[in-house]
């Protein structure tokens, strides 16, 4: 890794110009990977988000393809057989790229999308875009597909107030019309049952129904029929078609069916049909729900339906051939879950009920007569860290004995999708909740049980001289054992071909290795399941769905106790704030294992604004968390009576800060001896000018190694390294671009002193910035010259220390002196993160998020604000870059070569034991992982070193000089005898 | 005195019948001792008596008369160090201040020579010990080499090899502690 590619011709120009030769010479520390190290140290991961629609892609056996649109605005193909990713289309976020409804016929798969903006088509095969139209204006209502004669050559798009139809082969529009009364009447369905005729169901809540019906063939309003429907509140959500177009609701209110027909010539009226006469009930607070089939949308639907009436009841019912009675096939108690599914001339129903606690059972009821349908049991297991099963596709087909086969596809709560074939092989589970993950934090594995071994030696008393020593010796000869094991096993799987060697990692053969380059990433999500994924390879180690957390809840994970103090297992706390109430909960695990601790969690009764974790231990090794409440109250965790006495001892200097963006303040606290807390400044920005929209301060677990910077001749300019210093970012609240701005405020957490203030005139946000060491460096757009500028703001304390020993921040009477610079980016970015090594020795690089998917590393050397505009000796000297306004993008930077991320949201840089060596984890859809030299390997062989040859030239060096040596021993000899 | 001699050796088999057939041959003349060309070119001459040598045996007998020499000698053993100063700084000149090997090597050198003249000073004293003027000599001695190390001291100085700027002392500063605790953020 790191070479430079572009020697030959950088060589001939150092000669020409010295200045050229320092550019290029930093081009050469930039990293590339070769052809062969591509996954080697590094992986990804693709999701699609949570699965709202699913279709299959033929009723054949050997089909592989399965069809999903996601929450994520994502159209993907899944293969059915290994569960990766045959294409994924990536629309835009938010409500524009939002998929409506998917509708998939034979080679064509339909989408509305972002409300009734535009119509697609995609070739299910490749992927790939048949045709895309715009429609018009008005928000999404219903869409189906029209049929005549077995054949679908049209679909029909209900918005608010029209509807259109539209070819399938190229999507031209065959008419449009205004639906009539569209500011009174509610359409909400459109319906086709195979004929000349388009109906459009709409309805005045508890009032009436209204059916329109239009001509296939030119729009025209063949008939418009209003029906009395006081009990009815939506016919979206209560209203199917059965049958030979029967509409058929059901009330709540008034615990009946009722049924219309639709195609009737006459002025119809609803029939109700109580549920008392079936001797059918709704449980209590439950709103029914009524499943139907339409198995060829050119076909009316079937006569069967479900009816959902508790949630673990359903029943099949089934509409008898005139539509005037309705009669039950069977009763499902308990079943979560129905569904249809067609296969050939066969419709068969799958039905989920529970076996035990750790299974469910899935079994294909014959749709016509409710009969068990033999040797179709598929048994779903139920993950005890994983939610309930939410939704259930089925894909049927016909086996060579005519018999009907399945596979399904449930989703659970937990948004993952599990895949099982008969008789109840899990063929592949997906974690798509990782599309969404909200924070992260990386944990050092435990040592192995032999390094544990000897720890635990070394940590128990000594209880005499000679158990010691059998100590010593049995944990020696444990060691001798596992090595010899390991040896055992290096020359067993040296004769196995490679292809064959399985890496399998599980959380038993954990355990970290000599550079600490593995480590665990505990992953959060938004649906609130926690992962434990193996940084090395990407497996899931475990896994946790938190039931019950809310979707817009706010996480913060914090490490308490590490790896280090064996025999405590590490401890990781969850802070889960509900937004609605402002409640919190903690949730305590063990990251490796991710087992919940059983440890007593302090009662939070009011609303937690923030927390904050203090390096005081307690006698377990455990940091402290303090939770800071709504009346400024603070709540410790752990609480054992050790770490309130030095609460106690500490409290005169615990401060802490609050950001409240609503109004525009920042406030100071300083903690009491009783927990309480007195506000001791308070910064307010007004929010009718500007808006704080972030604040940063600096990681805590990042190390500085130098003090300061040594200038050309040779003197120092030291650091301002305050470490409660904040960069409160805020944007303007006029967005004029002539008026537009955004400000930088430096200010110190402890005494509220405003250390700077930068104001960039006409520049707009999003604002991207990292505050780290002594720098702050941030990206805007710049709306007079209409381009993205990175801006680097250096803190300096000058050429002498106030006070080099002790860092306080109520006793700094001067002010740093600040340097600033700004560069042009000829792109804009999406997120961006400072690498972090052990030490601090190595450089640091900038970590940019490009929206292509790309991450680029930038030398923070290109972000200095000493940078030159005038070359003189001194800045050569400290091989300073001459200033110049453009910033480059370089290929070679970028660290994820072709494995672009989609939507990435966040980077996270953790430390490894190697100092040279600092991890990335980037998250958006996907997760990419990987190592980053920002100085190149220096403390390590490249892994392409070439052992052979260096240990056969030393061996033969080696044997050369013995020889050489018993040779000249004789040759003296002789020489002697002479 | 016993020559070394041996059958293998193809020099010995070209000598005259004597050494063909003895097994072993003493040889006792002076001359014969000196080296081969010698003994070859005395070869086929007639055997000396033991002990005998053809050349007068020098004189080894110290002249102790001759002051005035020993007085220079040391005189020379003196000045030595100031002697090579010029030449140094002549090195020094067109060695140039760049870091690269050659330059090191010198300076090193430059060092090292007047450090170790130095610390051998006993040894230079037993040298000037029959000179009158031995102390004079001595600190002239040392007084050189002293301003051959200074001569050192500057080269390295002005090639930057001199920790006496404060930068030089900047990797061992300790970060400093931190005394108050501080945390917090946005209100979540």
């Amino acid at each position: 890794m790191g070479h430079c590619i572009s020697m030959k011709p950088s060589a001939k120009m150092a000669k020409l110009v010295p200045l050229l030769a320092v550019f290029f010479y930093l081009v050469c520390v930039s990293e590339a990977v070769f052809e062969d190290q591509v996954g080697k140290f590094d992986w990804r991961r693709q999701y699609v988000g949570k699965v709202l629609f699913a279709s299959f892609d033929s009723p054949s056996q050997s089909s592989k393809k399965l069809f999903v649109a996601t929450d994520k605005n994502i159209f993907a193909s899944l293969n059915s057989r290994t569960g990766d990713l045959f294409w994924r289309h990536v629309d835009k976020m938010g409500p524009e790229g939002a998929v409506d409804t998917l509708l998939v016929n034979a080679q064509d798969a339909l989408m509305v999308i972002g409300d009734g903006r535009l119509l697609r088509s995609w070739d299910t095969n490749v992927g790939g875009l048949n045709w895309e139209v715009v429609l018009d204006t008005g928000s999404f209502q219903a869409a189906c597909f029209v049929g005549i004669q077995d054949t679908v050559k049209h679909v029909a798009v209900l918005k608010k107030t029209a509807i259109s139809l539209h070819y399938l082969s190229n999507g031209h529009q065959k008419w449009v019309e205004n639906l009539p009364d569209s500011d009174t009447v509610k359409y909400q369905a459109v319906y086709s049952g195979g004929g000349e005729e388009v109906f459009v169901l709409g309805m005045v809540p508890h009032s009436h129904l209204t059916i329109t019906v239009y001509s296939l063939e030119d729009g025209e309003i063949i008939r418009q029929r209003s029906v009395e429907a006081p009990w009815l509140s939506s016919v979206e959500s209560s209203c199917v078609v059965v049958g030979r177009g029967v509409l058929m609701c059901v009330d709540n209110y008034t615990q009946a069916l009722y049924t219309l027909a639709i195609q009737a010539e006459d002025s119809p009226q609803f029939r109700q049909v109580l549920l008392q006469s079936l001797d059918l009930e709704v449980s209590q607070d439950f709103q029914p729900v009524l499943v139907s089939t339409q198995p060829h949308p050119a076909r009316s639907p079937l006569p069967e339906f479900f009816l959902q009436l508790g949630p673990d009841h359903h029943i099949l019912l089934q509409l008898s051939e005139d539509g005037s009675t309705i009669a039950p096939l069977r009763d499902f108690q308990p079943a979560f879950l129905v569904s249809f599914a067609t296969t050939g001339e066969k419709t068969v129903a799958a039905v989920m009920a529970p076996k035990n606690t750790t299974a469910c059972a899935v079994n294909l009821f014959s749709a016509d007569s409710g009969r068990r349908l033999l040797d179709t049991t598929v048994i779903f297991p139920l993950d005890a860290n994983g939610g309930k099963p939410q939704k259930l596709y089925v894909h049927a087909f016909l086996k060579k004995d005519d018999s009907v086969g399945y596979r399904v596809l449930v989703q659970t709560e937990d948004h993952a999708l599990t895949f099982i074939q008969q008789p109840g092989r899990v063929v592949w589970t997906r974690e798509e909740a990782l599309a969404d993950v909200v924070t992260m934090e990386m944990v050092d594995l435990p040592l192995t049980g032999t390094q544990a071994e000897l720890e635990g030696e070394f940590g128990k008393k000594a209880d005499g001289l000679l158990p010691m020593v059998m100590k010593r010796l049995s944990s020696q000869v444990i060691l001798l054992q596992a090595w010899m094991a390991h040896l055992w096993k290096l020359f067993y799987e040296a004769r196995k071909p490679r292809s064959q060697i399985k890496n399998e990692v599980t959380i038993e053969t954990l355990s970290r290795d000599e550079f600490n380059l593995q480590k665990m990433m505990v992953m959060v999500t938004a649906s609130g399941k926690l992962f434990g994924i193996d940084s090395k390879s990407g497996t899931i180690l475990w896994k946790h769905y938190l039931e019950n957390v809310q979707p817009n809840a706010a996480f913060k994970l914090i490490v308490q106790r590490t790896t280090a103090h064996f025999p405590h297992p590490p401890q990781c706390t969850l802070l889960i704030k509900d937004k609605d109430t402002g409640l919190a909960t903690l949730h305590v695990f063990n990251p490796i294992f991710g087992r919940k601790s059983q440890i007593s969690l302090p009662a939070l009764p009011r609303p937690i604004l923030q927390s904050l974790l203090l390096p005081v231990i307690d006698q377990d090794y455990a940091k402290c968390l303090l939770l800071v409440d709504d009346q400024y109250k603070v709540t410790a965790f752990p609480s054992t009576k050790n770490v309130m006495q030095q609460l106690q001892e500490m409290a005169s200097s615990i401060f802490f800060y609050l950001v409240d963006s609503e109004q525009g303040t920042l406030s100071g606290f300083r903690l009491r001896k009783d927990l309480s807390s007195e506000l001791i400044w308070e910064v307010v920005l007004p929010t009718e000018v500007q808006k704080i929209v972030a604040v940063k301060g600096k990681r805590p677990s990042e190390h500085v190694h130098s003090q300061g910077r040594v200038m050309g001749d040779r003197s120092v300019l030291y650091k301002y390294l305050n470490p409660n210093l904040l960069a409160v970012v805020t944007e303007s609240t006029d967005t004029h671009p002539e008026r537009a701005f955004v400000g930088m405020f430096l200010v110190d957490g402890v005494t509220g002193r405003i250390i700077h203030e930068a104001v960039q005139r006409k520049a707009r946000g999003p604002i991207h910035f990292v505050h780290s060491e002594n720098w702050v460096v941030y990206e805007y757009w710049n709306t007079k010259s209409r381009r993205n500028e990175f801006s680097v703001l250096e803190l300096f304390e000058g050429t002498e220390l106030y006070n080099s020993t002790v860092f306080s921040s109520l006793d700094r009477p001067h002010l740093p002196q600040v340097l600033q610079q700004s560069y042009i980016f000829p792109s804009p970015i999406t997120t961006m993160e400072a690498t972090l090594t052990e030490k601090g020795i190595t450089s640091r690089h900038l970590l940019v998020g490009l929206p292509s998917g790309a991450i680029l590393s930038l030398p923070k050397m290109f972000l200095d604000p000493r940078r030159p505009e005038v070359v003189n000796e001194h800045s050569r000297e400290e091989n300073l870059i001459p200033y110049a306004p453009e910033m480059p993008i370089r290929t070679e930077w970028f660290i994820n070569y072709n494995q672009t991320i989609s939507r990435l949201k966040g980077i996270y840089t953790a430390p490894s034991g190697l100092e040279s060596t600092c991890l990335v984890v980037a998250y958006g859809l996907d997760i990419y992982q990987t190592r980053v030299y920002p100085s190149k390997q220096f403390d390590v062989l490249k892994d392409d070193y070439d052992y052979v040859l260096i240990s056969s030239v030393l061996f033969a060096l080696f044997f050369a000089t013995m020889i050489s040596k018993r040779l000249a021993e004789v040759k003296l000899l002789n020489r002697a005898w002479r | 005195m016993a020559s070394p001699g041996g059958q293998g050796s193809g020099a010995l088999s070209t000598r005259g019948g004597v050494a063909r057939r003895m097994k072993w041959a003493l040889e006792l003349s002076l001359g014969n001792t000196r080296g081969r060309g010698d003994r070859q070119s005395n070869q086929g001459d007639v055997m000396y008596p033991i002990g005998y040598s053809d050349k007068p045996v020098p004189d080894t007998s110290i002249q102790e008369t001759d002051k005035n020499l020993v007085e220079k000698r040391c005189w020379d053993v003196a000045l030595g160090p100031l002697k090579q100063i010029p030449m140094n700084l002549f090195i020094m000149y067109m060695s140039g201040n760049t870091i690269s090997i050659f330059p090191i090597m010198m300076v090193c050198m430059m060092a090292w020579r007047p450090i170790q003249a130095l610390m051998s000073m006993s040894a230079t004293f037993k040298l000037l010990e029959n000179s009158n003027q031995q102390w004079l000599q001595g600190l002239v001695y040392s007084v050189g080499n002293l301003l051959g190390s200074a001569l050192a001291i500057y080269k390295c100085q002005s090639m930057g090899l001199l920790p006496t700027h404060s930068s030089d002392w900047l990797a061992f500063i300790e970060p400093p502690q931190r005394v108050e605790i501080m945390g917090g953020g946005m209100v979540l």
